[in-house]
């Protein structure tokens, strides 16, 4: 989803002064108890109800509660694997879905996991209708056929197996705590099947989870006993915790830094792809960008290269279209533009500005040095053809609202990232590409019903024909590239980095920068 | 012509005089002459950025990926940055920003308050009243916090960033102004002027306003540094000047985030932050030493 970056103001920054100045009294106190996972983070963790959580809180949420299904790290040979499900079969329509759940499994307030707590679940995730509930959008009904049997009746055929894997929104948890309400949650409690239990909770500085000893898994010597999250927002702050052992696991340092880390015996610094991109919305509706022809010449005039080796010193790939590289639905096949910038004056030239002589303006989010240094290598390569490129920083609410406003005045390009909330192509094609009569995340505003009918017809056909789904989800791809509705930047790679004497660690770009800490042992 | 001279030679002398006396006390104060020289040099640096350095387009924001994080040597001074700049370059065209958001946040703030307090001290009463919880308003919010609310608001550029700035600072010179106003009023010049008819405006614009400059110059020469640090602030969080424009605070803000592998790129904009404010505070100091004998002697 969107606005991971959005963190702002001042008060943030003190506030995280605030805590890096407490934090040698956590990092030691974590040291001398022996089976304490750290996890440092650079940002809060807003909401802890299980039907409304949809941003970094999957961090947490993961050790605590369980989906049906999980979404398999890249490499599996299957897409899922069982979570609270163990086997699930689909009707040939696509338009039935049956989850056998596991036996034994106990939520943390020792009520048993039955098929009627799966129902009242994600029932209240989707009458509460907020942070990803759109996700269930197709269920028309839920049936529990015996205890441990679910049924999901569709009212359109659609990926039920990778819906219920969902980073967001698809928790399963006990009705009966859920029945104390969003504060109850907040205040840091939880109603989950996990390996952990959500033990204390500090808003803005930290979250503690401790083991729940009935977990249906069982525990085995040398796995954590807690876990420690911390909020530390200077990335300085962060690498001197790594360095030191005060913290297990943290993330987003200087991209500068990761070869000293990398020489350091003491940190382990494991690098893969993330399910992330970086992408610049074209504003399809606002002379001079509604001609594709400008907007091809603006896709060739992007220097990639100096983005890619410079900026991101290696660390992220040139996009091929918007389905980020690794994922299903993503193909090395498709075509890129290039930095060709006799290329981009022919094309301007047809257009009718063979000299350039406008003025664009990027907007991005403040305080995000990518999207900053991206602009600002687009800006100089820009001047050359005569176009004049205005880098303005906005915090992604003023942005966004801008974008929403009136498209014929709105920002020309428009900066964000996207991650899928579940795994399948359509979330970055659907979302960012098909055409809305009002404006959400469809920045661009890129309108074409032949692209809509076609990932239309691949999400239907996600559930039952897998294959033909990614062929056509890779056609409409070939589509958008044609039409140039966005600058395809780069699709990121993830750095994380743990302590070298921590084993069992396995990266899952489908739950962003998740550790699984049952999986771990010192 | 030398008759007109002469009288107002004559009728200027005990201020020509006093000028004469406030000059060489100021050339004896070593550190207020050190500050204005040091002050002197960044402004010459800002105003002759292009000639003073190889790499102008670098100081206007041009990348030069090639070059990224060189440490500091020969070629650059001051090493480069995150895109491969002169850091040096960045510096002296980070002045033309910095300085110009000091110099024009006081002349903002002096130009609104002064008046303003004028008014206030010399009719007293409601109009008092209605301006000075004017200033109380604003000086209710956290100075910072009230800028950072009035730039997000306006929307963030150079000149948002200064008039945010600016509006936090004006109450205080209301207040220093009505202050003094109050024991001017009753002052014999005043009530001589007054008693020989002349008009209110002419006291105010004649008697009043020239007599009040002085403590008015020594805040605003002091303020000028604190009004650095708070466009700097500003920057730092996105708030004041846009990219490509080099600015100090900005500079900070990029690069505390490479401070632990390459310091040279916050380093050298953050010193020029430090040495330029103090030397305006220090300057500050030097000009009430100077124009108030009374309370140097006081303190020494």
């Amino acid at each position: 989803m969107f606005g991971k970056y959005g963190r702002v103001t001042g008060l943030v920054a003190m506030l995280a002064l605030m805590v890096a100045a407490s934090i040698p009294v956590g990092g030691q106190a974590a040291a001398q108890a022996e089976n304490v996972f750290v996890y440092v983070m650079d940002s809060t963790i807003p909401e802890l109800d299980p039907s409304i959580d949809f941003s970094n809180e999957v961090v947490v949420m993961t050790n605590v509660y369980e989906p049906l299904v999980w979404y398999n790290p890249p490499g599996s040979e299957e897409l899922v694997s069982p979570g609270l499900a163990t086997s699930w079969d689909v009707s040939d329509d696509g338009m039935t879905w049956t989850f056998h759940l596991r036996e034994g499994v106990t939520f943390h307030d020792g009520t048993p996991l039955t098929a009627e707590a799966v129902k009242q679940s994600i029932e209240r995730t989707i009458e509460m209708g907020q942070g990803a509930s759109f996700i269930w959008w197709p269920v028309e009904e839920i049936n529990a056929v015996d205890d441990l049997t679910v049924e999901f009746k569709l009212s359109y055929p659609a990926p039920l197996d990778l819906i219920a894997s969902s980073a967001y929104g698809a928790w399963i948890f006990s009705p009966q705590a859920a029945e104390n309400g969003t504060e109850w949650f907040n205040e840091g409690h939880d109603g989950g099947t996990g390996p952990y239990m959500i033990q204390s909770r500090e808003r803005g500085q930290n979250l503690v989870l401790t083991r729940y000893e009935d977990y249906w898994g069982g525990w085995e010597e040398g796995q954590f006993d807690t876990v420690v999250f911390l909020i530390v927002e200077d990335p300085l702050v962060r690498q001197q915790m790594i360095e030191a052992g005060e913290a297990d696991f943290t993330l987003r340092l200087p991209l500068e830094n990761v070869e000293t880390l990398d020489d350091n015996p003491d940190v382990n610094v494991v690098i893969f792809q993330s399910y992330q991109n970086l992408l610049g919305f074209f504003n399809t509706r606002k002379p001079p960008l509604d001609d594709v022809r400008v907007r091809q010449a603006l896709s060739y005039a992007y220097p990639y290269d100096q983005l890619i080796n410079d900026v991101m010193m290696g660390y992220a790939v040139q996009a091929h279209g918007p389905v980020p590289t690794g994922m299903w639905g993503h193909s090395d096949d498709l075509p890129q533009y290039t930095y060709d910038l006799d290329r981009a004056r022919e094309l301007l030239a047809e257009a009718g500005y063979p000299d350039g002589g406008f003025e664009l303006v990027w907007t991005y989010n403040t305080g995000n040095l990518d999207e900053e240094q991206a602009g600002e290598i687009y800006r100089a390569s820009l001047a050359e053809l005569g176009i004049e490129l205005t880098l303005q920083p906005m915090t992604w609410e003023a942005q966004w609202d801008w974008a929403l406003s009136d498209p014929e005045n709105a920002q020309d390009i428009f900066v964000m990232y996207w991650w899928p909330t579940y795994v399948t192509p359509y979330d970055f094609l659907f979302n960012m590409f098909h055409s809305e009569e009002e404006p959400l995340f469809n920045l661009g505003y890129y309108n074409n019903p032949d692209f809509d009918e076609l990932i239309d017809q691949a999400d239907a056909l996600t559930g039952t024909d897998r294959e033909r789904a990614e062929e056509l989800f890779i056609q409409a791809q070939e589509m958008l590239i044609e039409d140039a509705p966005a600058l395809f930047l780069y699709d990121e790679m993830n750095i994380h980095y743990l302590r070298s004497d921590i084993t069992g660690y396995v990266p899952n770009p489908a739950y962003a920068n998740v550790v699984f800490v049952y999986q771990l042992r010192r | 012509m030398q008759r007109w001279l002469g009288d107002i030679i004559r009728r200027n002398e005990a201020r020509l005089l006093e000028y004469r006396r406030m000059g060489r006390a100021f050339r004896r104060d070593v550190l207020a002459v050190a500050s204005l020289i040091v002050i002197i040099a960044f402004a010459l640096g800002a105003i002759f950025a292009p000639w003073l350095t190889p790499y102008p387009e670098q100081g206007e924001g041009e990348p030069n990926l090639s070059e990224k994080f060189s440490p500091p040597s020969p070629e650059h001074p001051f090493g480069t940055d995150n895109l491969g700049r002169d850091v040096l370059a960045r510096v002296l065209y980070g002045g033309r920003s910095s300085l110009s958001i000091g110099l024009m946040v006081v002349v903002i703030a002096v130009a609104i308050g002064t008046p303003l307090g004028a008014l206030a001290g010399y009719f007293g009463g409601w109009v008092d009243e209605l301006i000075m919880r004017v200033t109380d308003m604003f000086l209710a919010f956290p100075p910072l916090l009230l800028a950072i609310a009035i730039a997000s608001a306006l929307g963030n550029s150079f000149t948002n960033a200064m008039l945010a700035i600016a509006i936090t600072w004006w109450p205080w010179y209301t207040r220093l102004v009505r202050a003094q106003t109050l024991s001017l009023r009753e002052r014999e010049f005043v009530a001589a002027a007054r008693g020989m008819g002349v008009r209110t405006p002419t006291i105010i614009a004649r008697h009043i306003l020239p007599n009040v400059m002085t403590p008015v110059l020594v805040q605003a020469t002091s303020d000028i540094g604190s009004a650095i640090l708070t466009g700097a602030a500003m920057s730092f969080i996105g708030l004041g000047v846009r990219p490509p424009t080099a600015d100090w605070g900005a500079m900070v803000s990029t690069g505390r985030v490479y401070f632990l592998g390459q310091p040279w790129f916050a380093a050298f904009p953050g010193l020029a932050i430090f040495l330029v404010t103090l030397a305006f505070n220090l300057l500050g100091d030097g000009i009430r030493d100077v124009a108030d004998p009374q309370t140097r002697r006081s303190v020494q």
